[in-house]
């Protein structure tokens, strides 16, 4: 005997278009489709992807030749922010809580007020890079510190392991107008997308286009990066590290410099010199 | 001695079932709607930021998979050692083991900022990172949970339309010692990567140390066992059955107890090396910061140590005090509840006490602060009750014990 319930079914089935199990059919083919195409296209079956099984790094980028320091000379800084506002309009990052550079009043122990600074350090024994499960971090050739956001899976485990808090992520869609623009600077790349890590870079792309273009990172401006060339007092200075005639070779020639807890085994490629410093 | 009964009269039983799943049900519910919202809005409506960027979600999967360490030790002691005794509780260690997993894999995908790309680590290598190798000892050893619960899933009712798939089932049972054997070696390289995690990091010096990888595995061991133990004896005080043996309850409480003082020897020692006999600077510095602007400190002693260790393995090691079901399932519970306390303050004390990087000494007395928002809290919420809903199916529909022989009154 059929119950009422199963027999209404029954009439229900016959009166619509597709049956049940051919609809299961196409949602089943539709699906397949999708996934296979989503596969194929931009995951793990991708030719991107393909091609990125086993490889590491992207460390072939940036010329070994050079080696790109910056030097922070805190006994010159006045404290005007002017390199951080640079850096926010120039990188695009409209949110002050997202500075990759920082800047916050100082007291050193003997009581001298100094504006203590900081850009990503590019250490030579990055924490992040060594971290990072699917190798979006990493060391170029040159020294920079540079990311990939496209492979970023926004773990964040990179943020947990560098001791300086120079990482920044995308805890949302940021649409914010970008106040520091067009005063400080127009943005020279894209702003990141939500879910993934970014970082200072340097301003890699002013250095590699520069390069290109037969110019000198750290003496013509248009390849020397924003917080450098914006500096007032010429606190900060930058360039290839290899080159004993650079600014750099020379700031750190002239000056008795220190890195940033020299302790942590980073060997940070940032250079400063200490607050206090008598003049000679 | 006590009377513990927590069982239910049969008349009430099915009412106490649908109320049972139907308040799971609301939990998974809300969580899901949780989850929605935080795929929709993004991580910024979480309590985390760029100096804590790990927390909550990142405590529950480190904890999942610790409580889900019974499934690889019963799986070598069963099928690699070849200790029969310990079979009647092999696959609810399993079936624990890959609730735990499939929970912590979810409290991943929540915490990472692109859930699309979780396979990037399969693709992109990055063999130096010890996450790299943790994910895929996960995804490894989840394929060898999922290999080794399938024929226990063949096993139910539900499949008995299919004679010739569970034949398959079978033939997988049989490879049982070669998935105990890979399972164990994935499991040990994994829960230790996890502590590990935290403990190579050279700029964060209360992790820094190699102790940490050993601890993890051996909380993880002790966590395990206790939290297959403590629902297998709950499944049976709610059924009024004597599920395993009463010896064979003795003998995993004195095991569990074991596992937690190897722990706590080398818990205790790992304290006295790093800041009771020796100081370096940068431990001491954040381990005072700690003591007087958080509880981390409190935590430790009272939660770690003695709640979730001294306490449990007095109980469990002692004959008297053992016999005590209700002792016993404190015990047990304290001991998981320990290691999840481990997991979060592992987790908070390196992260809200950061290095000081900076020349000065204005910056010198600051600890960041982490609070959960209520969206983490519901979606761990309802993690916890998918893992819930799952296990009280399995063991109504599922072979998860060995049929009832004996029944206590």
């Amino acid at each position: 005997m059929i119950s009422k319930k199963g027999s209404s079914t029954k009439t229900n089935k016959k009166k619509s278009l597709v049956s049940r199990k051919e609809f299961l059919q196409i949602a089943g083919a539709t699906g397949s489709a999708a996934l296979v195409t989503q596969l194929i296209t931009s995951g793990p079956l991708s030719p991107d992807a393909i091609q990125g099984i086993g490889e590491r790094t992207h460390s072939e980028v940036g010329i070994a030749e050079h080696s790109w320091c910056m030097g922070i000379d805190l006994s010159k800084c006045i404290g005007c922010q002017y390199c951080l506002w640079a850096c926010q309009a120039t990188n695009d990052v409209p949110d002050d809580d997202m500075r990759w550079n920082v800047g916050h009043p100082e007291r050193t122990e003997s009581g001298t007020d100094f504006f203590m600074t900081r850009p990503c350090l590019h250490c030579e024994e990055a924490p992040c890079v060594k971290v990072c499960p699917v190798g979006a971090t990493w060391s170029r050739k040159d020294g920079i510190v540079t990311m990939d956001y496209k492979r970023c899976i926004g773990c964040r485990y990179c943020e947990v392991a560098c001791p300086y808090d120079v990482r920044r992520f995308n805890w949302e869609i940021s649409k914010k107008e970008n106040l520091y623009q067009p005063t400080w600077g127009s943005p020279e790349v894209e702003r990141r997308s939500r879910g993934v890590v970014e970082k200072c870079t340097f301003c890699s792309h002013r250095i590699d286009r520069g390069l290109a273009q037969g110019l000198i990172p750290g003496i013509d401006r248009e390849a020397t990066p924003a917080c450098v060339n914006i500096c007032p007092v010429n606190a900060r200075v930058f360039g290839d590290h290899n080159d004993p005639e650079s600014p750099i070779s020379i700031f750190v020639q002239n000056n008795e410099t220190f890195r940033l807890r020299e302790d942590f085994g980073t060997k940070p490629n940032v250079h400063y010199v200490r607050p206090e410093k008598e003049e000679v | 001695m006590f009377k513990f009964d927590l069982s239910i009269p049969k008349e009430g039983r099915k009412r106490a079932w649908w109320i049972w799943i139907g308040i799971l049900g609301i939990l998974l519910a809300v969580g899901v709607f949780g989850a929605i919202r935080v795929f929709v809005k993004g991580l910024h409506v979480t309590g985390l930021s760029d100096q804590v960027p790990w927390g909550l979600w990142i405590t529950q999967d480190l904890s999942s998979i610790a409580t889900g360490a019974g499934a690889f030790t019963f799986s070598a002691i069963v099928y690699l050692f070849r200790i029969k005794k310990y079979q009647p509780i092999a696959r609810a260690a399993v079936f624990v083991g890959f609730l735990g997993y499939t929970s912590a894999m979810l409290a991943l995908a929540m915490d990472i900022g692109r859930p699309d790309r979780f396979w990037h680590p399969l693709v992109y290598w990055n063999v130096h990172s010890v996450l790299w190798e943790i994910t895929w000892c996960v995804i490894l050893y989840s394929i060898v949970l999922v290999l080794e619960f399938l024929p226990i899933l063949l096993e139910g009712k539900y499949f008995d339309r299919w004679p010739n798939l569970r034949k398959y089932g079978d033939l997988i049972h049989k490879a049982s010692p070669i998935f105990a054997a890979i399972g164990l070696v994935l499991s040990l390289l994994h829960q230790s990567s996890l502590g590990a995690t935290y403990g190579v990091l050279s700029g964060r010096a209360i992790w820094y140390k190699p102790s940490l990888p050993v601890m993890f595995i051996l909380s993880a061991i002790a966590g395990g066992i206790s939290m297959t133990l403590l629902l297998t004896i709950l499944v049976g005080k709610l059924n009024r059955r004597q599920i395993i043996s009463r010896e064979l309850q003795y003998d995993i409480s004195r095991f569990a107890g074991y596992a937690l003082l190897a722990y706590l020897y080398l818990k205790i020692w790992d304290w006295a090396a790093t800041s009771y006999y020796s100081s370096s600077p940068g431990t001491t510095e954040a381990l005072a910061l700690l003591q007087s602007t958080t509880p981390y400190t409190r935590t430790f002693w009272w939660i770690e140590i003695v709640l979730g260790g001294i306490v449990p393995a007095i109980i469990l090691l002692n004959a008297n005090f053992r016999k005590n079901d209700r002792f016993t399932m404190l015990a047990l519970g304290a001991i998981i509840a320990g290691v999840t306390v481990n997991r979060w303050n592992v987790t908070l004390s390196g992260l809200v006490a950061p290095p000081q990087w900076s020349p000065g000494v204005l910056g010198n007395l600051i600890t960041v602060s982490y609070l959960p928002t209520w969206n983490e809290i519901i979606v761990s919420l309802g993690i916890i009750a998918y893992a819930l809903l799952a296990f009280s199916f399995g063991i109504k529909y599922l072979p998860i014990y060995p049929k009832e022989k004996e029944t206590v009154h």
